[in-house]
């Protein structure tokens, strides 16, 4: 509730010296009269301390292993001096995969943030209520049905909206209620996966590496296709998200306050879910259905920095080092053991989901 | 005298019960007769007729006797799963509970899977007593879980069991793949099916079966008195924490014995309540009776659409239920109340 308020407190108090403090430790960056750009300052050293992270995996992803492209080669081998192995390993192998698993884990990050902030609710995020898994049937559909015909992202998108439009009409309440919503999300994702089960089974004949990459998803053999598609994707999204994050923001006091303060509340809820949904089909297409990342990247993002809102841009980099560490640890630790990426999202995110709700439970929230 | 009057709920239709309870003894037959006719081969009743008298040739009859095994092991799982969730959802008061939905069937399967790890392949009788504790575990967690913070309400529960289940599940399926060789007879296992089972499998899960179902026929008329609410229970001199963990305990070792057998099968549970309470109305001693054979029948008539949809091969059973399970659910959450 604070970054409205506070902002306009900033600007009628004290008109043209910059920077000035708010109430919420947040700074207000002035050129003249005309910008006004709040700043957040732990926000700021948040992200970049997740950013120093997400070098640091990024990094480890590419060099531990029995592949792996020493450090020290690193540079070199980025610049196209190494040699055909190092060149293999970074350009087929393990640069296309990093690439996905970043530019996946910001997506679903982001679209995690934005539905939780919309629907004012931790529990309301795109993975628990059924949208990931809609993704991945629409996505078995278009690639193992229609090959061709359907772009896999296209037939991502419509799974994820058909199952975003079953689960607001199941509930009975749209997306006010959030019991309602997971149950209902519970039984839609139940439904996709036995469709994403059914034509893999007819399709694919039982094959279990294709069978988890669309129930679990997973990050084995990704191109840099995939890596296109995703921030192709994120490149289109990012800017309107940054349309609306303001109103965003605003939007988490209440439709009636929102909607005094100029937020249009069920337009900007519209647009929020759109995109959101969006951008978890363009996960899902390139990664498939990989679970709980939407859930947690923006609960980690709000307790680090401590600020108000939805905090969209740490929640996608919290999204992001969350699945290239989940991916290293399947690529490198022992019990990883080359197991698709979303079985270890799934199992850790899991025990996530169960301490949120006890949380939210013991103060009455749900 | 006056104690059962009040237990007893006021409008009681026995012809009619009477009446629906026969209509679901044909359909179970009818299942029955669709389970042994249809398949990879399909054959005619009259073939399995004469099978069945044994003047078949012997082609025809090593088809239909092939399926006889997963038949009984449909009736038995179905009528377990039903009961299970029957019992839940009367215990409960909580229309959404269902063994599936509250992780006892992914504890099961953890469990076993964990075994089969440790100790290599195991026999199928020691794959039932593996089932029950990992079960109970996990019913217990969800419960747990469920109740932290106040009282549990229809929707914590929910969800506690959803998140046991999104754990387990991850972990049963990394299990599988980290182990192929070992797990190979348990890919299918895993989602639910009644496919490549002998008699032994039956045989070995009938006693828990059974025990189960005795148990839960034992309280069933206490759950009538337990729907009225604690205090109007007590007050018709039922003894409500005997019905209620006699009637958990039955659930739990039933949706055990049914898991260990065929596999986590969903929604079996949850759906077959649900038709039972509109069919023959909420006495639970018709319920009870009614629920076991409209289990069967789901499970036997779902079982025969996975084998025939995608011929030549087979769909997973557990595919079918949660296609046609997951929409009760959504059914069930529409009608809860604005207040829970």
């Amino acid at each position: 509730m604070r970054p409205a308020l506070s902002t306009r407190r900033a600007s009628a108090a004290e008109p043209a010296t910059a920077p000035d403090r708010a109430a919420s430790g947040q700074r207000v960056l002035r050129l003249g009269r005309a910008v006004a750009l709040p700043v957040h300052p732990r926000s700021l050293l948040v992200a970049a301390v997740l950013l120093v992270l997400l070098a640091a995996a990024a990094a480890a992803t590419l060099s531990l292993g029995r592949l792996g492209v020493p450090l020290t080669r690193l540079p070199t081998v980025v610049a196209g001096g190494g040699e055909a192995t190092e060149t293999f390993v970074l350009d087929r192998l393990r640069g296309p995969r990093l690439a996905v698993a970043a530019g996946t884990g910001a997506a679903l990050g982001l679209a995690g943030a934005l539905f939780q902030s919309v629907t004012r609710n931790p529990l309301g995020s795109p993975d628990v209520i059924g949208l990931g898994a809609g993704a991945g049937a629409g996505a078995a559909i278009a690639a193992l049905v229609l090959p061709g015909i359907v772009p896999v992202p296209l037939g991502a998108l419509g799974g994820a909206a058909l199952a975003m439009v079953i689960v607001a009409t199941a509930t009975g309440t749209g997306l006010r209620h959030p019991g309602r919503l997971i149950i209902a999300g519970i039984g839609v994702a139940a439904m996709a996966h036995a469709v994403s089960e059914f034509v893999v089974s007819v399709m694919a004949r039982d094959q279990a590496s294709v069978l988890h990459s669309y129930l679990y998803g997973s990050l084995g053999a990704r191109s840099w296709e995939h890596a296109a598609v995703i921030w192709g994707v994120l490149v289109l999204a990012v800017p309107l998200v940054l349309l609306i994050a303001g109103a965003v923001a605003v939007n988490e006091m209440g439709d009636e306050l929102a909607d005094a303060l100029g937020g249009r509340a069920r337009s900007t809820r519209t647009a929020a879910i759109s995109l959101s949904v969006v951008l978890t089909a363009a996960a899902v297409s390139v990664a498939g259905p990989i679970a709980f990342v939407a859930l947690t990247a923006p609960q980690i993002a709000r307790r680090t920095t401590g600020a108000p809102g939805p905090n969209l841009a740490v929640a996608a980099v919290v999204g992001a080092l969350l699945l290239v560490l989940a991916d290293l640890a399947v690529q490198q630790s022992p019990i990883g053991n080359g197991l698709p990426v979303g079985l270890f999202t799934l199992g850790f995110g899991g025990v996530y989901l169960g301490y949120l709700l006890i949380r939210e439970w013991r103060r009455g929230k749900l | 005298m006056t104690v059962k009057t009040i237990a007893t709920p006021p409008r009681t239709r026995p012809a009619r019960t009477l009446a629906v309870i026969g209509a679901g003894a044909a359909a179970l037959a009818g299942a029955v007769l669709l389970s042994l006719v249809l398949g990879s081969k399909p054959t005619t009743p009259l073939e399995v007729w004469r099978v069945l008298t044994g003047d078949a040739d012997g082609f025809t009859a090593t088809v239909v006797e092939s399926r006889y095994p997963r038949t009984v092991l449909g009736i038995v799982a179905g009528a377990a799963l039903a009961l299970s969730g029957t019992l839940m959802q009367g215990v409960t008061r909580n229309p959404l509970a269902d063994p599936g939905l509250l992780g006892v069937n992914a504890g099961a399967a953890a469990a076993v899977v964990t075994a089969t790890a440790v100790l290599g392949p195991t026999s199928v009788t020691a794959t039932v007593w593996w089932a029950l504790p990992g079960a109970v575990l996990a019913g217990l967690t969800a419960h747990a879980v469920g109740s932290r913070g106040g009282d549990g309400g229809m929707v914590r529960l929910v969800l506690a069991g959803a998140v046991v289940s999104a754990v387990l599940t991850a972990y049963v399926q990394a299990l599988g793949l980290t182990f192929p060789d070992v797990f190979d007879s348990y890919r299918h296992w895993v989602v639910g099916s009644l496919a490549g089972r002998d008699f032994d499998v039956v045989v070995s899960v009938l006693p828990v079966v059974a025990a189960g179902t005795a148990l839960g026929l034992a309280v069933s008329g206490g759950l009538n008195a337990l729907a009225l609410g604690e205090e109007a229970a007590v007050a018709t001199g039922a003894n409500t924490a005997w019905v209620r963990s006699g009637g958990l305990l039955a659930a739990t070792v039933l949706a055990a014995g049914a898991t260990a057998a065929a596999g986590p099968i969903a929604f079996v549970g949850l759906a077959v309540p649900h038709v039972v309470r509109a069919l023959v109305g909420v006495d639970f001693r018709a319920q009870v009776p009614f629920a076991l054979l409209a289990g069967p029948t789901l499970l036997l008539v779902a079982d025969v659409v996975a084998r025939t949809i995608v011929r030549p091969t087979e769909l997973m059973v557990g595919v079918v239920t949660a296609f046609v399970g997951a929409p009760v659910l959504l059914y069930a959450v529409r009608r809860m109340r604005e207040t829970t």
